[in-house]
């Protein structure tokens, strides 16, 4: 009999534990292990030397800086431009047609993203129009062709397409503030802004912990933005480490240096959802 | 209607200006994918002219393959998702619902597939698929499509799972119901709403993704539709800029139409990570 309940449990939890056993976390420590050996189909141990490697080659410097810009920049675009929209649409009734506006990119793939990105931003795309129009000629730039601009302009695309999510989240959260509360502080006399500073925001603590979490987890392993924005180019200077993974790997044929970058890149993924996990692990306990 | 107060004010302003901001990608992409390409002078056309979007469409549909790839996709999206849905609802019930050990390390060997960037899998699998001669066949890339979709899918309907009352299950088991016709019978029905959650969720992850796409398969035969498009992308000038919006706007629409009819479920699995 228990034999049997032993095998019952096992038949149902079985399939799922089987597949990202196989499939996803024995890949993951062979690439662990294979950071550690050189080039070529019958490599050398070399340490960390991959790991060195990381921060003395300017490419995978760059690709390193561009991680972090992306970062900073996925911080305060989508999470600040998501908390102000959620915020801002949320008071009117016309709002959630706003509101739609800015979901709506949530559902098209970050290649197409990318596609009509590539399209704006070109040197004589629309951008640049509507600065010359608007009699900004200064602001006009070659945005895919320099770096950084190169990098902040995928940021901007990846923040078009993202935001949304944040809006979406936002607006949950909001809607779990108790409206006593909100009415108790209007009738204390706080008004606007000083209302959502002081009682809305901090009630939203726990939302905005998982919308940063998720905000930096799909960040940094955006891929499909940038590659097909840019390649990572001109001269590999828009890449991230998940666009140096693939050059490095399968492109260049260095898997030493590829899984190293992978492997980074697996730690900066994972500390940054961290920081949700905690929160989401303690509230569902 | 309250009275406009100088801030109300501002608000809505800024509130108009982003969604103006906003629709204006999408705006410029529909325009342009239906300039004709002849009248096409390379940069953004603001104003709609001629009408030529069935024929850019055509072009970028046949340059970039589409017939086969969109079908690819769609086969690995519906029955790639629907299986991973299926194999994460059975985990999900043994951590709720079975007197499984360890659960919080089951748990965590199956969510932990969700947290690891994709990057750090692709040269094994690419090594193993060619081993096996899976590699450019649709079942190489439709097994990693299944197994990168059953954690968040298993993480969803788990969620659902944990609000269900106990007594649901003591009853049933009481009356004899083994795992099985319990499973069946009870929690995949009254989960159905989380499955689709879970499933609409991972159909759109699927459709919209490139990198192993790129990385698993190289025919047309095989590949889903983003990485033909990516292809398209890469060498544009062959069918020009307006053919080539048309492509993106039409990989497009599945997704944009699955979202606004489906937008409830969209909002059940973000709302599952709160």
């Amino acid at each position: 009999m228990t034999v049997r309940a032993a095998a019952s449990r096992a038949a149902f939890l079985f399939p799922a534990v089987g597949c990202v056993a196989v499939v996803l976390l024995t890949p993951f420590a062979i690439t662990f292990y294979r950071s550690f050996f050189g080039e070529g189909i019958a490599p050398e141990f070399t340490g960390l030397a991959n790991y060195a490697q990381m921060f003395r080659d300017p490419i995978l410097v760059r690709s390193l800086v561009n991680t972090l810009i992306w970062v900073v920049g996925s911080l305060v675009l989508p999470v600040g431009l998501g908390l102000a929209i959620a915020a801002m649409t949320n008071a009117t009734r016309w709002g959630r047609w706003a509101r739609l506006a800015v979901v709506l990119p949530y559902a098209i793939s970050g290649s197409a993203v990318a596609v009509v990105g590539a399209f704006m931003l070109q040197t004589n795309g629309a951008v640049n129009q509507l600065l010359t129009a608007a009699g900004l000629d200064s602001l006009t730039a070659q945005w895919l062709l320099l770096w950084p601009q190169n990098t902040i302009s995928a940021i901007l695309l990846s923040t078009w397409q993202s935001t949304g999510v944040a809006v979406v989240l936002f607006l949950v959260g909001l809607q779990t503030v108790p409206v006593e509360t909100i009415e108790a502080a209007a009738l204390d006399g706080a008004d606007g802004w000083k209302r959502f500073r002081h009682v809305t925001f901090p009630q939203l603590r726990a939302v905005t912990v998982v919308v940063v979490g998720i905000t930096l987890a799909n960040a940094l392993r955006a891929f499909d933005v940038i590659w097909v924005l840019t390649q990572g180019g001109p001269a590999r200077s828009s890449e991230t480490l998940a666009l140096s993974m693939y050059r490095e790997t399968f492109l260049l044929q260095d898997a030493g240096q590829g899984s190293a970058i992978a492997v980074v890149l697996t730690i900066v993924v994972v500390g940054a959802s961290w920081i949700y996990l905690r929160s989401n692990l303690r509230s569902s306990r | 209607m309250r009275n406009l107060t100088p801030g109300r004010v501002v608000r809505n302003v800024v509130v108009v200006a982003l969604g103006l901001i906003w629709l204006l990608p999408t705006y410029l992409l529909i325009v342009n994918a239906a300039v004709s390409n002849d009248s096409y002078s390379g940069t953004a056309r603001w104003f709609p002219g001629s009408f030529a979007l069935w024929d850019n469409i055509e072009a970028g549909w046949r340059a970039a393959d589409f017939t086969d790839t969109a079908r690819n996709s769609l086969l690995y999206a519906g029955v790639c998702a629907a299986a991973a849905v299926l194999i994460a609802t059975l985990a999900a019930f043994a951590l709720v619902v079975m007197p499984v050990r360890r659960k919080a390390l089951w748990f965590w060997l199956i969510y932990a597939g969700t947290l690891l960037p994709l990057q750090v899998f692709a040269r094994p699998l690419f090594l193993a698929a060619s081993t096996t001669n899976l590699y450019d066949t649709p079942w190489g890339l439709g097994i990693v499509y299944v197994a990168i979709c059953i954690p968040f899918a298993m993480f969803v309907v788990r969620n659902y799972l944990t609000t269900l009352p106990p007594e649901v299950t003591e009853s049933a088991r009481i009356d004899g119901a083994g795992w099985l016709r319990l499973f069946w019978s009870i929690h995949v029905p009254l989960s159905r709403s989380a499955m689709a959650a879970a499933f609409v969720f991972q159909f759109v992850y699927i459709w919209n993704e490139l990198f192993f796409g790129i990385t698993l398969s190289l025919s047309p035969e095989v590949q889903p539709v983003m990485a033909a498009l990516a292809g398209l992308q890469g060498n544009f000038s062959a069918v020009g800029q307006p053919a080539v919006l048309a492509a993106a706007l039409v990989v497009s629409l599945p997704t944009v139409a699955l979202f606004f009819g489906f937008q409830k479920f969209f909002v059940t699995s973000l709302k599952s990570n709160i």
